[in-house]
């Protein structure tokens, strides 16, 4: 399994520095820099409030840093640095189209209900990317096999288990073919017997090479399928390291604590 | 008893007997109907947005204008506009002025539909999960596209119903522009009423009348809306 190193070639596909983030008077973020290599599977674990899904958001732009650098691919998110080195938010056209390397999947998966599952799929690559809609589709149908949904390619999500919406979210997200995949708590409104098949895809997708940023409560996927486990308190990273360094033996007391409060 | 009735089915024959009253007054009818409508969505998609929008300044006005026309009763806002700027202006002025009671009539008429199109068009926006709308543009959908494919066929759905009822309650409102002059039919009625002295057959013919029509454009709007509700579900 690679491990990021600073000495690490791959190419640096999300990359974070001093993010700060303020909602009014409360600190969210307090300082985050992470480096994502191309390939990496990057978990963030950490109690709720700690600023896990504000760092995702952010890196999509879904909310604005208060302050920091993110780069996706190289390129700044939200922000430009004219000729005299001048820092300026960048224009909206700039971050729609820096978004469309990124894909993200939500915790209330967020299907467009008025589509249906292939619909969902195609419709984003068609008018965004302005490929031709046959190409499109030929891909669609390939995602919708892979997620194992080709059966549902017509039906509305209403008509899909929660389960199933997750993956033909996953399915949309991924026919952009985006750089990263950003996944925000994917099966915390999951039914129990139903988290299985989206940890099941999301495995598949690792396994591929593809660079995900995973927020989750799943300290069993974590462990077997993430590169990186990033375990953030506060705003702040707490800790960082192989799944084995920081889920088995973290270092700091609060993450022991963390680990033993939901793993007992 | 049997007589009275045989005695009023002849009296729904003045329909007929004064239809170049009656049928002009019908059209008027529709024709309010028809602008208000058209002024009433107009100004329902302006204030939307102005009551949607983030500058604080044209929230107020939007909130102003929602608030004044739709806790104002329609003859009230009807009646006031018909006499109240002819009355100011005309001492303003000097001079005598008067306004075409048809234009009156719709412009009030729409002011006050508007404000019920503007919150109806409001509340089928936000019953659209900000989700749905993060996943579009979390893709690089920009704000336009993101509106048109993502937002409006949600929120018309949604919205359909209400919207439909709106309209249906226009029209009904539009049997009270004859308090301001305007030949509609009630205005005929009243008018051939009180020549002919047959006020029963009249007035149940003219319900009757409003209920066909009003029936027709409820049943027309269900058949219209039930499809679209129900994609999707």
């Amino acid at each position: 399994m690679p491990i990021a190193t600073s000495s690490d070639e791959r190419n640096v596909v999300v990359k974070v520095v001093d993010l700060h983030k303020s909602f009014g008077k409360l600190e969210v973020l307090r300082g985050i820099s992470l480096d994502v290599h191309q390939g990496d599977v990057l978990t963030l674990l950490g109690a709720s409030g700690s600023g896990k899904t504000t760092l995702l958001r952010c890196i999509n732009y879904l909310e604005q840093p208060t302050s920091g650098e993110i780069y996706i691919d190289g390129r700044p998110m939200g922000f430009r640095i004219d000729t005299n080195g001048e820092r300026s938010n960048s224009s909206q056209k700039d971050i729609n189209s820096l978004r469309m390397e990124i894909g993200m999947v939500f915790q209330q998966f967020n299907l467009w209900p008025h589509m249906t599952a292939l619909e969902n799929i195609i419709e984003a690559p068609q008018r965004v990317r302005k490929l031709p809609r046959a190409e499109v589709e030929g891909f669609a149908v390939e995602l919708l096999e892979k997620v194992e949904l080709l059966d549902k390619k017509d039906q509305y999500p209403a008509r899909l288990s929660g389960g199933q919406q997750q993956r033909v979210a996953i399915a949309r997200a991924l026919a952009m073919q985006p750089k990263v995949m950003l996944f925000d708590e994917p099966t915390s409104s999951l039914d129990p017997e139903l988290i299985g098949e989206v940890l099941g895809v999301m495995r598949s997708l690792a396994e591929e090479g593809t660079t995900m940023i995973v927020v989750t409560h799943e300290v069993g996927f974590a462990r077997e399928v993430a590169d990186r486990v990033v375990l953030l308190h506060n705003g702040l990273v707490e800790e960082e390291g192989s799944p084995k360094d920081v889920i088995e033996n973290p270092k700091s007391e609060r993450s022991k604590q963390f680990f033993s409060s939901i793993l007992h | 008893m049997l007589d009275q009735f045989t005695s009023m089915v002849a009296g729904f024959s003045l329909f007929w007997e004064y239809k170049a009253v009656m049928l002009p007054g019908l059209w008027y009818n529709f024709l309010v109907f028809f602008l208000v409508v058209v002024f009433g969505i107009v100004l329902g998609l302006a204030f939307s947005t102005i009551r949607l929008s983030t500058n604080i300044v044209l929230r107020a006005i939007g909130t102003f204008y929602t608030g004044l026309f739709r806790n104002a009763p329609e003859y009230v806002t009807l009646v006031w506009f018909f006499y109240v700027p002819a009355l100011l202006l005309t001492k303003l002025l000097g001079a005598n002025v008067t306004f075409e009671p048809l234009v009156v009539a719709v412009m009030a008429l729409s002011l006050s539909s508007g404000a019920f199109y503007t919150e109806i068009f409001r509340a089928g926006i936000l019953s659209v999960p900000k989700g749905h709308v993060e996943a579009a543009r979390g893709m690089g959908m920009s704000r336009t596209l993101t509106l048109r494919r993502i937002i409006l066929p949600q929120a018309v759905r949604q919205m359909l119903p209400e919207f439909f009822n709106e309209c249906v309650s226009v029209f009904k409102g539009t049997t009270l522009v004859s308090l301001v002059m305007v030949p509609d039919l009630v205005y005929g009625v009243n008018l051939v009423s009180s020549y002919t002295g047959q006020a029963l057959p009249l007035y149940t013919g003219i319900a009757l009348i409003y209920f066909a029509i009003v029936f027709a454009m409820t049943t027309i709007a269900e058949k219209l809306s039930n499809p679209w509700r129900d994609k999707g579900n």
